[in-house]
């Protein structure tokens, strides 16, 4: 392995050697500042050690990993986000009782996972990649031991994610006996040579794939898990799966499909359609029926990952890749800010009870005259998850019509129309919940420090990206265009 | 060479068999014991279609896939077993129905 190689994976080298040391840090002297201010400077250090990758870029370190812009992009996400989690979870785990210092330990492997996963260009280092986010969260989200709800939560998350990775490696499997390839990019000439002779196992094995990854992404019909998780798992955890996990998967689901031409078998598109549609109708329409605000947000993330699917879907059609990969890189940036933002909320409100999570609409009856600043911040989030102009969100949706428009799917398009719709009923239920005047049950939310920065920040971003989206989308034209 | 070479399909045929005998085995038990099994000899059942398409290559990817496979497969059922202690003191029994309390 030559020098540049071993530089342009140093931000993961990095991130893995300080995760040793933290967990020697905490065998020796456990101390939750400590452990907490190790994580935030580790994760620091790794966005940093991007920086001199990008000179670097496009580069394959062995077959298995490869650094571009695509992988930068997303690497900055997943550190931006993990940063925010870290920092939230602070506030939840620090009056809950000893030994909460492991938490942030799996919280770096996790990101590791999430890290390897977006710069994965073989089935080996994507099996890896999922495998350590996945293992990781499991134990993430039955941290807390508060009941059954959480293990349940993880039980059921364990379950379904181990079905779902062997659905991927069936998949991976059926297409490695037709073309003898496990590498993304040499997987292309095999798609194109088979795709005339109909052979079966190379459709077989996409749709495998893709079953398993849609359970991931959690989009209808493999949502069932979804609501279930997001209520027990506790808010930060259920932050971090919401923008991290899912994020990753969905952009190494778009390299695999779009370096490899799979996405362009007619079948796969078609099925893609189905469940693209399903997703943002079931999404909105069960949210309607909801008393309880993280299992709303759990069905507004169905419908999200459903408009997702329509940019997933433009990609494979003629002409529209570019700006597909576009809007998808801006889509999950607005979602990724917008989702740390409510689930911020969530997480402030739920640190008076450390029995359990505010999920109950009640909870956040009053907000306004109670806390203003906390629900304006919620009302703000909550606008931009509707699409609301003036926020980051409608930059966002608007990007996923464009590439809609220009590979004419007016079906599907339509729906995000119908489906954005409905939306706005839900989230504006949980806004008039919180003008709501209230006598009873005064509890006092106070707003923690380091908590009220993530808050502070990612209300700015909303807004500031919303109305002036340049940045960003400069941003993404250097670097997510030159996809490998 | 006289040697009888089994085709590949039949081997993929066989791994089919055994992931769907899992996949079945994931939806209809009960006891959540049974069900990690499941998901084991899914995943195994991906390992020998691997192992059966690097035979057909004669390249070693296959059987490297399967090793890898076999190590998140302990992984996954570490946590998998830990997480059915913390079940089991809870509420004394691994069905999976009884410890159902999120409305699915």
């Amino acid at each position: 392995m030559s020098d540049q190689q071993l530089l342009a994976i140093l931000p993961h080298i990095l991130l893995t050697t300080v995760i040793l040391i933290q967990m020697m840090v905490i065998a020796f002297a456990r101390n939750l500042r400590t452990t907490v201010a190790i994580s935030v400077i580790a994760l620091i250090l790794t966005g940093l050690a991007f920086i001199p990758v990008y000179s670097l870029i496009p580069i394959m370190v062995t077959p298995l990993i490869v650094l571009d812009g695509y992988a930068i992009y997303y690497s900055g996400l997943i550190l931006m986000s993990s940063t925010a989690v870290t920092l939230m979870a602070y506030d939840y785990f620090k009056d809950r009782g000893e030994k909460q210092d492991e938490f942030f330990m799996l919280l770096l492997f996790a990101t590791l996972g999430a890290l390897i996963l977006v710069c994965s260009s073989h089935f080996a280092s994507m099996i890896l990649g999922l495998e350590l986010l996945g293992v990781s969260i499991y134990t993430m989200i039955s941290y807390p031991h508060k009941g059954l709800l959480t293990l349940e939560a993880a039980l059921k998350y364990l379950i379904l994610s181990g079905v779902s990775s062997t659905f991927i490696l069936f998949g991976a499997a059926l297409i490695y006996a037709v073309g003898g390839k496990l590498g993304f990019a040499e997987l292309a000439s095999v798609a194109l040579e088979t795709r005339d002779s109909g052979e079966i196992f190379l459709t077989a094995g996409s749709a495998l794939i893709f079953a398993g990854i849609m359970f991931k992404l959690s989009v209808t019909p493999f949502h069932m898990w979804t609501p279930d998780v997001y209520e027990g798992a506790p808010a930060p955890v259920t932050a971090f799966v919401a923008t991290v996990s899912k994020g990753a998967i969905f952009a190494i689901t778009l390299r695999l499909f779009t370096s490899s031409n799979l996405i362009e078998v007619p079948s796969i598109l078609t099925g893609l359609s189905v469940v693209a549609i399903l997703s943002m109708l079931v999404g909105n329409l069960l949210a309607l029926r909801q008393d309880n605000v993280k299992r709303i947000l759990a069905y507004s993330s169905i419908a999200h990952l459903g408009y997702l699917m329509v940019a997933f879907i433009a990609a494979g059609m003629i002409g529209g890749k570019v700006l597909a990969i576009e809007a998808s890189s801006y889509f999950l940036f607005a979602y990724f800010i917008t989702t740390l933002g409510a689930f911020g909320v969530v997480t402030i409100v739920s640190l008076p009870n450390t029995e359990a999570d505010a999920g109950d609409i009640s909870n956040y009856e009053g907000l306004f005259w109670r806390r203003p600043m906390l629900a304006i911040m919620f009302t703000l989030t909550l606008l931009s998850l509707a699409g609301i102009p003036l926020t980051v969100g409608f930059i966002g949706k608007f990007y996923i019509f464009t590439a809609g428009v220009t590979t004419t799917l007016w079906l599907l398009l339509s729906v995000v129309i119908i489906g954005s719709g409905i939306g706005i009923f839900y989230y504006l239920r949980i806004i008039f919940a919180m003008t709501k005047r209230t006598e009873t049950d005064v509890t006092k939310i106070e707003i923690p420090i380091a908590g009220g920065w993530v808050m502070a920040s990612v209300t700015a971003a909303i807004l500031f990206f919303g109305i002036y989206p340049t940045p960003i989308v400069n941003l993404i034209n250097n670097l997510v265009l030159s996809i490998t | 060479m006289d040697a009888v070479v089994v085709p590949m399909e039949h081997g993929l045929a066989l791994a089919a068999v055994l992931f769907s005998i899992g996949l079945i085995g994931v939806m209809v038990r009960r006891n959540i014991i049974l069900i990690l099994m499941s998901v084991e000899v899914m995943l195994n059942a991906c390992g020998l279609a691997f192992i059966v398409a690097g035979a057909k290559w004669g390249a070693a990817d296959g059987q490297i896939m399967f090793m890898l496979i076999l190590s998140i497969a302990a992984a996954e059922v570490v946590v998998g077993l830990g997480l059915l202690l913390q079940v089991h003191r809870r509420v004394g029994s691994i069905d999976i129905d009884e410890t159902s309390r999120l409305r699915g």
